[in-house]
């Protein structure tokens, strides 16, 4: 009996001593002074208001931390001005977002704060995203950011023209043919009155998935070859080829391209375009039309890939400073904060405490059309991490316009592309 | 003597001090243009050189010294053929810049060479794209160019010709950023013509009208001459200022379609910003500033030959 008792007593003392480090280390990442931080994001002007509302809440329930909420650019700017702001060190900001794909150069380069003993200490809910999303915002195995504005590739269509003409979405890659006839339309002299969709070529993660989903692996195990030039890839490429030569859909390439697709779409030239989740509010708001959104066809598997923006703690700061944006990192994660950003633009809820409850019906009742996210939540995986991807990205996606656009032979191209692409994951 | 000789050594040693004094002074009134000048250039460009030897890419606080590692890749390597690709575009875009410079200022020059209120509303109509900023240029150029929407394929298919991919098809992609640069520096090398004609002395044309010297002959063997100095000036002022291509590129392609415009200066940019390789970005950029550095002294000496001045 006494035998027990000591068990137990030497449990309750663990337990104590264990709770007591946890208040202790929770101590460590508390703002004790006033602390003034910047907060840097790539949220243009029409998103001010949200942002000024968030910031001045925040700072209401945090008197001690004064906020400067600094808009500096596309993602492309932020990151120039980032990466030398970490090169000087003097300048850099206590929060900054980036984009998705950033993640791994700059986990690898130690530009990130490890997040995990912040999460421990205060108990921080990151489970709550899900797997997908937590791996997305890690980089071997460390939590070195957090999900903020989350999206998915996903097909915008023409939900009053489908719903005429009676077109079917194509749910798998082997329907696509009949899609693809089915809702474009041809002159006499065969050139395209509509298109059934548009691939974007500007950026390759919107094509990627159909890749993915054929079982190609884009960057193999031993993170130094691709197998794009495989019969797999090949025959991807060559449907999607086949498709723009029969005018029933075409490749958008260039610096104007994405908003000629808009344009495109919005004049009901093509029956749906592929885009990110995020622009659902522009489409819906524009369009004269009712927006759906479909989510892409599978092949031998149907995931989509993570896109948006993380928020990450720029490792290089004081203490200090860290404490303040740990406190901002979690407010602007949080499930109301979230919700907040869901409904003022077209990004995605990304906490499952929202996604898989009453509060998620709630918002598919406000915006319907992201059923089809919400029902494929667990098939959105992190993008591909690899410090060499844009580098990677930048050629494949340039040999795929190429010889889409001016012609050529895709299996030819595909291997020569692999022969590049291997040598600049190996570099 | 000696009295003599001692008055002689310190009237010498009086004027050696007052002559540092006064060098000490020069350097004083030089020194805080130069201070910045050390720090804000030369030592950029020394540091430049250094990070050659590197392998940091801007994030990573520790870096390894490497040897000639960059070097090897930028002319053994994959480099090169990106290198001898990236000039061949650099300089075919200055070569036209410059023609346009140089040709279209002058003949704009000579046509608008008149003393009317007309015609300085037509100067100043001219001139004026210099000052409107090449990214706020760019994006209404991209807009006129665009192949589905671009004002330029409406009119062409009024006309009845095809339209064209004008930004992005490799064929016509550099023409096309060329097209806003020609806009843009037209004039600008109109004024500094025009500015350089007004100094011209009338009585040459006097003198060679009395001997029977037509518009074409005066402005063959006289204004062409004499504007001499100003070429000189405008094309190696446009020549440094070309190779440097930068804004209107990224703006307007990108450096597409399929790297068929990618100078230089904006593949730098993408090997330091996109691939993180600033190690990379600084062995081309050494190798660009030796490039700049050997055509500007060439053309300089080339040209000094041929340069009259009317004094």
């Amino acid at each position: 009996m006494s035998s027990i008792r000591q068990a137990v007593a030497a449990l309750a003392l663990a337990a104590l001593a264990a709770a007591g480090a946890g208040a202790q280390d929770a101590k460590k990442y508390e703002v004790k002074a006033p602390v003034k931080i910047q907060w840097w994001h790539a949220l243009e002007a029409q998103y001010a208001p949200l942002v000024d509302k968030v910031v001045a809440d925040f700072e209401k329930a945090n008197p001690n931390i004064d906020v400067e909420a600094v808009y500096q650019g596309a993602y492309k700017d932020l990151n120039e001005k980032l990466i030398a702001a970490q090169a000087a060190g003097t300048t850099l900001p206590g929060l900054t977002v980036a984009n998705t794909p950033l993640v791994a150069e700059y986990g690898a380069s130690g530009l990130c704060e490890v997040l995990d003993p912040y999460i421990k200490a205060t108990g921080f809910d990151v489970k709550d995203f899900g797997p997908g999303l937590t791996a997305s915002t890690s980089y071997g195995g460390k939590q070195v950011s957090l999900p903020f504005l989350i999206s998915t590739q996903i097909m915008f269509y023409n939900k009053d023209m489908a719903d005429a003409e009676k077109i079917k979405l194509p749910e798998t890659w082997a329907q696509m043919d009949e899609f693809m006839k089915k809702a474009s339309k041809k002159a006499a002299d065969g050139s395209a009155q509509r298109y059934a969709t548009v691939i974007p070529g500007w950026d390759q993660w919107y094509f990627e998935p159909f890749y993915l989903n054929a079982g190609v692996s884009l960057v193999n195990k031993d993170m130094e070859t691709t197998d794009l030039g495989g019969a797999k890839a090949v025959a991807v490429a060559r449907k999607l080829k086949q498709w723009c030569d029969e005018k029933s859909a075409y490749w958008a390439y260039g610096k104007d391209a994405s908003s000629v697709m808009r344009q495109n779409f919005i004049d009901g030239k093509t029956f749906s375009v592929i885009h990110t989740t995020s622009l659902y509010n522009m489409y819906a708001d524009t369009c004269k039309f009712k927006v759906g959104m479909h989510y892409l066809p599978g092949d031998a598997k149907r995931d989509s890939e993570v896109g948006g923006s993380v928020l990450l703690i720029p490792a290089k700061n004081s203490q200090e400073v860290k404490n303040a944006a740990w406190k901002l990192l979690t407010y602007l994660t949080s499930k109301e904060v979230n919700m907040y950003w869901a409904r003022g633009t077209g990004y995605m809820p990304t906490r499952e405490s929202v996604t898989k409850t009453a509060e998620g019906q709630a918002f598919l009742k406000e915006k319907p059309a992201f059923k089809a996210v919400f029902d494929n939540i667990g098939h959105i995986y992190p993008r591909i991490q690899h410090p060499a991807y844009s580098a990677f990205a930048k050629i494949w996606m340039q040999e795929m316009a190429k010889v889409i656009i001016e012609g050529g032979d895709m299996e030819a191209a595909m291997k020569k592309a692999a022969v590049l692409l291997d040598e600049a994951l190996q570099d | 003597m000696s009295e003599n000789a001692a008055g002689k050594r310190g009237a010498r040693a009086r004027a050696a001090r007052y002559r540092s004094r006064e060098r000490a002074k020069d350097f004083l009134c030089v020194a805080p243009a130069l201070a910045f000048f050390l720090a804000f250039v030369y030592y950029p460009v020394v540091e430049l050189f250094r990070i050659g030897f590197t392998n940091w890419n801007l994030i990573k606080d520790k870096y390894d010294y490497v040897g000639f590692k960059n070097w090897k890749w930028l002319f053994q390597g994959s480099g090169c053929e990106k290198l001898l690709a990236s000039l061949r575009i650099t300089f075919t875009y200055t070569f036209w810049e410059i023609l346009i410079t140089l040709a279209g200022g002058i003949l704009l020059a000579a046509l608008f060479n008149r003393e009317s209120r007309a015609f300085s509303a037509m100067r100043s109509v001219l001139f004026m794209p210099r000052y409107i900023a090449i990214s706020t240029s760019a994006i209404v150029f991209m807009w006129i160019l665009n192949d589905q929407y671009g004002i330029l394929n409406y009119v062409l298919k009024l006309f009845g010709a095809a339209p064209l991919a004008w930004l992005n098809s490799e064929k016509t992609a550099l023409a096309s950023v060329l097209v806003l640069t020609g806009w843009r520096v037209v004039g600008y090398g109109m004024m500094i013509y025009l500015s350089a004609m007004k100094g011209i002395s009338p009585e040459y044309y006097e003198a060679a009208k009395i001997d029977g010297a037509g518009p074409f002959q005066r402005f063959r063997y006289i204004t062409l001459p004499l504007l001499s100095p100003t070429t000189l000036f405008l094309f190696v002022t446009t020549f440094i200022a070309s190779m440097k291509v930068f804004q209107s590129v990224d703006v307007m392609t990108g450096g597409g379609p399929y790297q068929s415009t990618n100078v230089t200066v904006f593949w730098i940019y993408e090997l330091a910003f996109v691939d993180f390789r600033v190690d990379r970005a600084a062995v081309v950029s050494c190798l660009f500033f030796v490039i700049l550095l050997a055509s500007t002294a060439a053309t300089m000496r080339i040209s000094s030959k041929n340069v009259h001045y009317e004094s």
